[in-house]
């Protein structure tokens, strides 16, 4: 598989990974604040914003749930917003319009055009929510679409691994805001913020089928943490991303090879070996921040091994 | 699609526009044909009476007996269907780019059995005539020896690639990708108006328009007979295939500017139908003189390429320097024999303004044959003769200089003033050998479906002409209209859209 096109398929996938993780968020979110104070809104906003790096383009009296919503989804110049996520994806799918599916091609172009002409205020005061949860559903749908049409080859698996090595490093983040510092100081989670960390991780539903509908932060953590079959746990990425690596570039070098592997190799025992108590003494946004920082040397790795590198040395 | 805009073959149409719709009576011209009005050109459907042409009877009366609202659906899913695909070019703005579709007509042009086997005919001798003008002036030139094409005219023509002299090409085939375009004259035969021999574009369209019209009249289509291109890219494959020295595991690649580029949509198209690697030419790197694609698992060589970007910009190193689109080296690795490049480099001069006019004489030249298809007569103001009945003719005629296109250094001899005339009769007389005239023409008009009725539109054709070890034509077209009412301009870019072609099996 050209390089290119490789490059092009993974960070379709984050794009289109944050993209979900945006709507999600903010659809979550907005159908939560009916039951806050405002007090608890502005904090919970807070964590949404950061979460999702909204940063300067999220004006700063944050009580403005409109203002907010609308630069995290529909700011242009924000280059983490939900429109700037779908551009990029179909920016990238565009460029490799003869690898995926015309199927997937269809879904993505849609999804794109159908969502561009949106002014968030003629949607504001009915169900503000609504688009942002039909968003994830065409997500969902083109996940689907690309399952089920494209081969399950090379490509499929640069695919995978940045759809896992994306969300392992946002899942960690939204961690890190419910159970890091931040936490820890004036905003302590309450009840209402355990059930939207589940619901923002699409886990409510998955988490009490575990642990039945008793809801405790370290039970939450451990889940969202080192669940091994729940598809938004870092640990479930974290060994799919591993996995989708052992099937990319076969032909390459074995030395090429071995150093994304062992990377990843590292991290998956991390988490595999894992013990959530160890963590909740302190530890967690070590740990977090630890995760993060292994994604981003496999993501470094795998240009040096594969993408970006330097054509006179295999010459 | 890069041409001159049609309107250098400017016309009096729209002067002489004049509505018979009044006189006619047949009942077959109620409902969304009320206001057909014919001109002077050649109408697909009708005859100059205003009789419907019998191989359009059905259409004519199914799109008759529709509601305005149905067509009006059945146009807006066509239009929906490419804004989905993603076939839409670009147009940047200040703040934000938006992405446009090229308008597809609901409507179909028809062509019968028998005008296609002559147009085909007629195409296979034409490029087999170009091919082997090529073949001769990049080796020994006995065509410019005999005096039948001044030399000045060939190696001074800019399009000229003297590093493709002596080097051999597979099968004699230069230009492997052909589009040619014709038009219709007024007493309903078909002229050559231009050949594209470097890298043509449009095929694309011709097989979206199929795909959408197919849907939008689905019983007309299987009743009416229609001959298939669907198989285009799969010749086009076969056709870049027999190109390789070797026929086992040959890799094939379609090489495109980028996303940026216009046609785009088209080169990725291609690769995916071709199931060929799309490239850029950052994707390629040049080692001892083979080609290689950079991928996952290492340098992958690459032994044929169908490159979609011009000679200028293929190879910084033997072309223009200033080229980021191309591949340093490529044109050496090309001349040690290590890959194919299709087209051959240097097709350019032979569908230059004035070689256009000798290409009749080439067919009898090079193959002892009369020409099949006519071209638009064009007088060679470097022939004294010619000159003098130009210079004398200025207020009919249409004088382009040669080697330009996109209509600069045009004089439009009709719509020009006296003074404008005079001013160009000098550099006439200055630099004969720069110019050609040709008559205004009258472009065919074809039914199309604007704003809620059927109206006349100018329409060309543009098949497409593929060249290997064999040549073959998609039993098809891509159909170019001029969409505003009495326009002669069907490029893209100025409003034009396309029309699907059904080739007729019988």
């Amino acid at each position: 598989m050209l390089s290119r096109v490789a490059d092009n398929l993974y960070w379709m996938s984050r794009y289109l990974e944050r993209a979900e993780h945006t709507s999600r968020l903010i659809a979550v979110k907005l159908e939560s604040m009916i039951e806050q104070s405002p007090g608890e809104a502005e904090i919970s906003w807070h964590r949404v914003v950061t979460a999702l790096n909204g940063g300067k383009f999220v004006p700063s009296t944050a009580a403005d749930a409109f203002e907010i919503t609308r630069a995290l989804a529909f700011e242009p110049f924000n280059s983490c917003s939900l429109i700037a996520c779908l551009r990029l994806a179909r920016d990238n799918a565009r460029q490799v319009r003869e690898q995926i599916s015309t199927e997937m091609w269809n879904r993505l172009n849609r999804l794109y055009l159908k969502l561009t002409p949106v002014d968030l205020a003629n949607v504001w005061n009915d169900q503000p929510g609504y688009i942002f949860r039909e968003t994830v559903e065409e997500l969902h749908m083109l996940e689907g679409t690309t399952y089920s049409t494209m081969r399950h080859g090379e490509g499929w698996h640069f695919i995978q691994l940045g759809r896992y090595i994306e969300r392992a490093q946002l899942v960690s983040r939204l961690l890190d805001l419910h159970f890091g510092p931040a936490s820890r100081a004036d905003a302590q989670p309450n009840y209402l913020d355990w059930l939207v960390l589940l619901r923002f991780c699409t886990a409510f539903e998955a988490y009490c089928k575990v642990y039945t509908a008793t809801i405790r932060s370290d039970r939450i953590a451990e889940f969202l943490l080192f669940d091994a079959e729940f598809p938004h746990s870092v640990r479930f990425a974290i060994e799919r991303l591993t996995e989708a690596l052992t099937r990319v570039a076969i032909g390459a070098p074995a030395a090429r090879r071995a150093a994304c592997e062992r990377l990843a190799g590292r991290l998956k025992a991390s988490m595999d070996f894992g013990q959530i108590d160890e963590l909740m003494g302190g530890t967690i946004d070590i740990f977090l921040a630890n995760i993060s920082a292994q994604c981003e040397q496999i993501h470094e790795a795998v240009y040096a091994a594969y993408i970006g590198y330097d054509a006179e040395t295999v010459l | 699609m890069s041409r001159p805009p049609l309107s250098c073959h400017t016309s009096h149409m729209q002067q002489t526009l004049f509505a018979i719709a009044g006189g006619l009576t047949q009942p077959a011209n109620a409902g969304p044909y009320a206001n057909y009005a014919l001109g002077q050109a050649y109408d697909e459907m009708f005859t100059p009476e205003g009789v419907v042409r019998p191989y359009y009877e059905e259409l004519h009366q199914r799109v008759g007996e529709l509601p305005t609202d149905e067509l009006r659906r059945r146009q807006q899913a066509c239009e929906q269907s490419f804004l989905h695909q993603g076939i839409t070019f670009t147009v940047y703005g200040e703040n934000q780019s938006t992405e446009r579709i090229i308008p597809t007509d609901l409507l179909p042009r028809i062509i019968t059995a028998a005008e296609w086997a002559r147009m085909e005919a007629g195409l296979k001798q034409r490029i087999q005539a170009l091919n082997l003008f090529l073949l001769d002036i990049y080796a020994e030139g006995r065509v410019l020896k005999d005096g039948l094409v001044p030399r000045a005219l060939i190696y001074g023509s800019k399009h000229y690639r003297r590093e493709m002299r002596g080097l051999p090409v597979p099968h004699g085939a230069y230009v492997n990708v052909c589009g040619t375009d014709l038009i219709r004259r007024e007493d309903g035969t078909f002229v050559v108006l231009e050949d594209n021999l470097r890298v043509p574009s449009g095929v694309s369209y011709m097989l979206a328009n199929r795909d959408v019209v197919r849907r939008a009249f689905p019983a007309l289509f299987r009743t009416a007979g229609v001959r298939p291109i669907e198989h285009y890219p799969q010749d086009l494959l076969a056709t870049l295939k027999s190109l390789a020295p070797f026929q086992d595991d040959v890799s094939i690649a379609v090489l495109s500017p980028g996303v940026f580029n216009s046609a785009y949509f088209e080169h990725a198209f291609l690769a995916r139908q071709m199931g060929v690697e799309l490239v850029e030419g950052r994707d390629l790197v040049v080692n001892d003189n083979a080609v290689y694609a950079r991928t996952t698992s290492g340098l992958k060589k690459v032994d044929v390429i169908y490159r979609r970007i011009d000679d200028d910009f293929i190879d910084p190193l033997a072309f223009r320097s200033d080229s980021t689109l191309g591949v340093p080296g490529i044109f050496n690795a090309y001349r040690a024999g290590n890959v194919v490049i299709a087209n051959a480099p240097g097709t350019g001069v032979a569908d230059d303004k004035a070689v256009y006019a000798y290409v009749p004489r080439l067919i009898r030249y090079y193959l002892s044959e009369e020409p099949i298809l006519d071209s638009v007569e064009t007088f060679l103001c470097r022939e004294p003769k010619s000159l003098s009945h130009v210079l004398a003719n200025l207020d009919k005629l249409v004088v382009k200089a040669v080697g330009e296109s996109g209509g600069y250094g045009m004089l439009i001899g009709p719509h020009a003033s006296k003074s404008e005339r005079d001013a160009f009769a000098q550099k006439l007389k200055v630099e004969p050998e720069n110019y050609i005239a040709q008559p205004t023409i009258q472009l065919s008009t074809a039914p199309c479906f604007v704003d809620g009725v059927i109206e006349p539109r100018h329409v060309d054709l543009r098949p497409f002409v593929l060249t290997g070890e064999r040549t073959t034509i998609a039993p098809g077209a891509l159909t170019r209209v001029a969409l505003k009412r009495g326009s002669l301009v069907v490029n893209s870019s100025q409003g034009g859209g396309s029309k699907d072609t059904w080739v007729l099996s019988a």
